[in-house]
């Protein structure tokens, strides 16, 4: 072979393996759409999923604050707000109040709230509830096992995260982050009227 | 197991015993200097390779006896047969025989190098022994492999240099090398004893692990090995001086430390083919410690500081091996790179595992 | 006798092929030469070996301020440190990217350069020695005598015979073999030895894979941190995490679905002795699930030894002591009452310092520093620590009332108290055993120093390139090897009637010539091997003379 034309080939060959290496590195991803969800106004950490895209939310038996044991079989049929929070956690307590006046706002429409304590220990989540006059029930989740369940269908980052269920046990909506009324509000105007 | 103190003190007596050994083997290498045999000098015949042939003829077999006459050459540095053998044969004899040399077998080439080399190579050699000890009791005093602590890792890689020294200076008839390469061990084993001592103990969890055997004893080979090719460096580096102040007319040719000392080619391709024999066990050094890294801290590289120094050291030692191929960088300022080489080995072992905090830092030294 | 110069071209190359020379250098400074010409010339300097020993330098150079600075990927808080008491030099080593080295762009364009200059030597050589490969080894030349090796003796066969015996001895030790086209000559011409150059190309390829695997791993593996607390449970999912660094291309979604809850740890240290203090054993004794709903496993997590579960790996990495305190306000509600995590420093023997952060008291909020010392004593009026077991465990505590500063929503820090908005409660540090409690004054409530247990510190990885890595290591150790030891050699045999008698081509007397030249013979041998080539020759024709 030609001396040149090898070395043709072999700046060809340089030249594709280097543009490889920096398309892999440079380019992220592209997100590949999911569908079937969608955002909520105004919002970039709710979003909501739309009927027949929603996941199943998983069961759970657990312990409440106070000690009595909850199933949460047990709430099929209504729309639960289920919400991850944590008496150390500094979001949790911005979005406390709000999350007190919509449960109590809501409550003659049937809608539960239902509270899931993680890392934390009943003592001070207690002191959390008095502080804020949670007027809802919480369970313990002190090794985050429930959260796991909850992780693997919707991407629950960190705390504080609010879902909203529907009535047949699928997860219908969903805030990442402190929750404030007008998510809350849009979200549940969504799910009871579908 | 609880540590067998008596064992250890053994240990410390045998290394101190070798170490007054190797310096009277030290003294008895400069005395080969200053009154050995004479020896063929340095430059002339041996810098040619074997190309010179006309009217160069020897028979087989008697080139094999040749050498027992002064000033017949002991066999320098395997570069080339020795090219001015003793007696060309009769010219006008019809188309006499050529064959290469057979080189002269180790143990005559020893007798023929003349009593002070034999003195100071059997005193190498015992003080290897005693060395070898003195590690070998350390290991059965603490149940493990003597390598933990930088106090060990020092014993240990200069027992490795003194073993691979005698072995190259026998293999190649270096007899003029061994007074600077035993005299740095003695130096190295002197510091060790007097600057960094521990005695022996336990090893911390982290470092209780099969993997010490694998990694730091590679570490340790192929530290011994650098150590001998830095020294050969150092030489290589006085004598291309030297010789390049003769070449200049600023120094009599014939000086005594040169004319005893193999060609500068022979000190560079010793040189060379040390660090060749060293470079792939530090590579293998360093992939054992990623496979180590990986089980103690769960990452194979997270350019730790003693991790970066060994990654420095090799990026240098393979500089050095590019050098060599490079026209204008053989020579002088390929050593520069060997010898800045070992110097990053020894700021990551004195500096960096003592100084620097990391994950690394298991010297024992307080 | 001064610098060796190495001839530009290889010798042993061109006595070959002297066809193969190119156009050469030209030098950009001379005539006008277009862009073409000067990425051409850009090119070959890349590719050069001098630009490589360049860029060796460079790699090296630069990763001496990575080991000397702190770096954010493993010490922030040492970095931070380091602002602290450099401010003025600080920020430039920041703006040269000197606390982050190693995934600085000049770092990358260093290696990168390099890699480029590898691969672009590489591929031509991979070319040429394809190219060699399928050629036969070049025509014995006519004056062997003139080869750096050489041997020459008489032998009573006829030319022909001669050269066929040699042919077979040296076919016997795998030489290739190229024999004359039948003019009137007699020779053989032997080749080999290329393992050589594929050993140099595969330790070279080997390197670029370990790039490229380490590369895999950052985008696609990921690492994680988690204390915890000795009985207590934790799932790997995000929120539960303590750190989290994910790869380019990975979501919290990959993390695998186990839990792991730490049943019992122990440390245990050497008590007596020179080596007083120091560790001797770790273990962690673990139970786990691999997904939830699965069977319960037990296992034992030490230093050296992980656990794999789910693709991951779970390390043991520290430990340290978590004393519990149970905090009761002014109201008597009990609004604390949890172990907590203590982290301990430089100071040795596990001297540990901690904040209680009571955000449920009533009226006013609870803050409280603290130092847990887990074998106590007095040293010039400085509580210290003698000895890393908690021997004799006593907690000192600051407290502090008003606003923790939680309410803005912003996250904190569980291991600093912000005091700006609270006002010290005790004048100074007040001491507990294990069971004291200390009442707070203005009956603002108490804190009870219950006792303490034992924490672990875990990292969970995921590193796909990993494997990947270590065979191109290993690879690129074996290329190394053979580009070491194997040399590519030529021996050529040349036989002539030897002109006693008429000089007849089927002569019975010959004189017979070896040559032998060895490419870059830098490990040394050949000349051990052309020897006993030339004597296993040499007897090989007097055997036949013998039939």
């Amino acid at each position: 072979m030609l001396k040149s034309r090898r070395r043709v080939i072999a700046l060809t060959a340089t030249v594709c393996a280097g543009a490889a290496l920096a398309v892999v590195l440079l380019t992220g991803w592209a997100s590949g759409g999911n569908s079937g969800v969608t955002d909520v106004a105004g919002s970039n950490s709710a979003v909501l999923y739309s009927a027949g895209h929603r996941p199943v939310a998983p069961d759970f038996t657990a312990t409440t604050l106070t000690g009595s044991r909850l199933d949460f079989s047990s709430y099929r049929g209504r729309v639960v707000v289920l919400n991850f929070w944590g008496s150390w956690c500094a979001p949790c307590r911005a979005e406390a109040p709000t999350l007190a006046v919509t449960a109590q706002q809501y409550r003659p429409d049937g809608v539960a709230f239902l509270g899931v304590d993680v890392r934390d220990d009943p003592a001070s989540a207690l002191a959390f509830t008095r502080e804020f006059g949670v007027p809802y029930p919480s369970v313990s989740d002190s090794g985050s096992v429930i959260t796991l369940d909850f992780t693997s269908v919707v991407p629950i980052a960190g705390t504080p995260t609010t879902l909203v269920i529907d009535r047949t046990g699928h997860i219908a909506g969903a805030v990442f982050g402190p929750a404030t009324q007008q998510e809350l509000t849009d979200i549940l105007v969504q799910v009871m009227h579908s | 197991m609880p540590v067998n103190l008596a064992l250890g003190h053994v240990s410390t007596d045998f290394l101190i015993a070798a170490l007054v050994i190797y310096s009277l083997s030290v003294v008895a290498f400069a005395g080969d200097f200053a009154f050995g045999r004479p020896r063929r000098a340095a430059s002339a015949a041996t810098g040619q390779q074997a190309r010179q042939r006309a009217g160069a003829l020897a028979s087989v077999g008697a080139a094999a006896a040749a050498p027992a006459v002064p000033p017949a050459p002991s066999a320098p540095p395997a570069s080339s047969p020795p090219s001015a053998p003793a007696a060309p044969s009769a010219p006008g004899s019809a188309a006499p025989d050529s064959m290469p040399e057979v080189a002269v077998p180790p143990l005559r080439a020893i007798r023929q190098a003349g009593g002070w080399v034999q003195t100071a190579l059997a005193l190498s050699a015992v003080g290897v022994v005693a060395h070898t000890v003195a590690v070998v009791t350390r290991g059965l005093a603490v149940h493990r492999a003597p390598w933990g602590n930088m106090y060990e890792f020092v014993t240990a890689l200069t027992c490795v240099a003194a073993i691979f020294f005698l072995f190259v200076m026998i293999k190649y008839r270096a007899w003029a090398l061994g007074v600077f390469v035993m005299g740095a061990v003695v130096v190295a084993l002197g510091l060790a004893e007097t600057l960094i001592y521990t005695a022996a103990g336990q090893l911390v969890p982290a470092l209780q692990s099969y993997w010490l055997d694998i990694h730091v004893t590679a570490m340790t080979l192929a530290t011994g090995i650098f150590f001998v090719a830095a020294v050969l460096g150092v030489v290589y580096l006085a004598a291309d001086r030297s010789a390049r102040r003769v070449a200049a007319g600023r120094a009599e040719s014939g000086n005594g430390i040169l004319r005893r000392l193999p060609s500068i080619e022979q000190i560079d391709r010793l040189t060379y083919r040390t660090v060749m024999f060293g470079f792939p066990v530090w590579t293998f050094g360093v992939i054992a410690g990623a496979i180590w890294a990986d089980q103690a801290w769960g990452r194979y590289w997270g350019w730790d500081p003693v991790e970066t120094w060994a990654f420095i050291t090799w990026v240098l030692y393979a500089a050095f091996l590019h050098a060599r191929a490079t026209a204008g960088w053989r020579g002088r300022r390929a050593h520069y790179i060997q010898l800045l080489g070992f110097a990053s080995l020894m700021f990551n072992i004195l500096v960096v595992q003592v100084f620097i905090a990391g994950l690394h830092s298991y010297a024992g030294v307080s | 006798m001064t610098d060796v110069r190495a001839p530009e071209a290889d010798p042993f190359e061109s006595a070959a092929e002297p066809g193969e020379q190119g156009p050469r250098n030209r030098d950009p400074a001379s005539g006008k030469l277009g862009l073409a010409d000067w990425l051409k010339w850009g090119w070959r300097q890349l590719t050069s070996m001098r630009i490589a020993l360049v860029l060796l330098f460079l790699l090296a150079l630069g990763s001496v301020p990575g080991s000397i600075l702190p770096q954010e990927g493993t010490d922030p808080g040492g970095v931070q440190q380091y602002f602290a008491s450099h401010p003025a030099l600080a920020p430039w080593l920041n703006h040269l990217g000197l606390f982050n080295v190693f995934a600085a762009p000049w770092f990358a364009a260093v290696y990168l350069l390099l890699f480029a200059s590898l691969v672009g030597c590489v591929v031509p050589r991979t070319f040429r020695l394809a190219g060699s490969a399928r050629t036969l080894p070049p025509r014995a030349p006519r004056h062997l005598t003139r080869l750096p090796r050489s041997a020459e003796y008489q032998t009573t066969l006829t030319p022909a015979v001669a050269a066929e015996v040699a042919a077979t001895v040296l076919a016997g030790h795998g030489f290739r073999l190229r024999r004359p086209d039948g003019d009137g000559e007699y020779w053989v011409s032997a080749e080999k030895g290329y393992l050589r150059e594929v050993g140099n190309l595969l330790f070279h390829l080997a390197l670029l894979g370990v790039l490229v695997s380490v590369a895999l791993g950052g985008l696609f593996g990921y690492k994680a941190d988690r204390l915890l607390v000795q009985g207590t449970t934790f799932a790997d999912t995000q929120s539960a995490l303590d750190e989290w660094y994910p790869g380019r291309f990975v979501s919290a979604a990959d993390l695998g679905p186990f839990t792991i809850t730490l049943n019992r740890f122990d440390a245990s240290y050497i008590t007596s002795g020179a080596q007083r203090g120091q560790p001797s054993s770790f273990d962690a004794q673990i139970s786990y699930t691999a997904h939830p709903g699965g069977p319960v496993r037990n296992d034992r997590l030490e230093v050296n030894r992980p656990l794999s579960v789910d693709g991951a790996k779970v390390y043991l990495i520290g430990h340290g002591y978590a004393p519990v305190f149970k905090v009761t306000d002014s109201r008597g509600q009990v609004v604390y009452d949890q172990a907590t995590p203590f982290i301990s420093g430089a100071s040795g023997n596990f001297l540990s310092q901690g904040v209680v952060k009571v955000s449920g008291a009533q009226p006013e909020q609870l803050g409280f520093t603290g130092v847990f010392v887990p074998t106590a004593v007095m040293v010039g009026g400085v509580l210290e620590s003698a000895f890393p077991a908690a021997d004799n465990p006593v907690v000192s505590l600051l407290a502090y009332a008003g606003n923790l500063g939680l309410n803005d929503g912003v996250p904190q820090s569980v291991y600093q108290l912000n005091t700006a908005a609270m006002r010290q409660l005790t004048s100074a540090p007040q001491l507990l055993l294990p069971g004291q409690s200390l009442k707070l004054p203005d009956g603002q409530g108490t804190i009870a120093f219950t006792g303490y247990v034992p924490w672990a510190s875990l990292t969970i990885t995921h590193d796909p390139g990993q494997l990947p890595a270590l065979i191109c290591g290993l690879a690129a150790l074996g290329g190394l090897l053979l580009s070491f030891m194997v040399r590519r050699r030529r021996v050529f045999v040349r036989a002539r009637a030897s002109g006693q008698g008429n000089g007849a081509p089927d002569e019975a007397h010959s004189t017979v010539q070896i040559g032998g030249l060895a490419r870059t013979d830098a490990s040394g041998g050949f000349e051990d091997e052309f020897a006993s080539l030339a004597a296993e020759l040499r007897s090989a024709h007097s055997q036949h003379e013998g039939e």
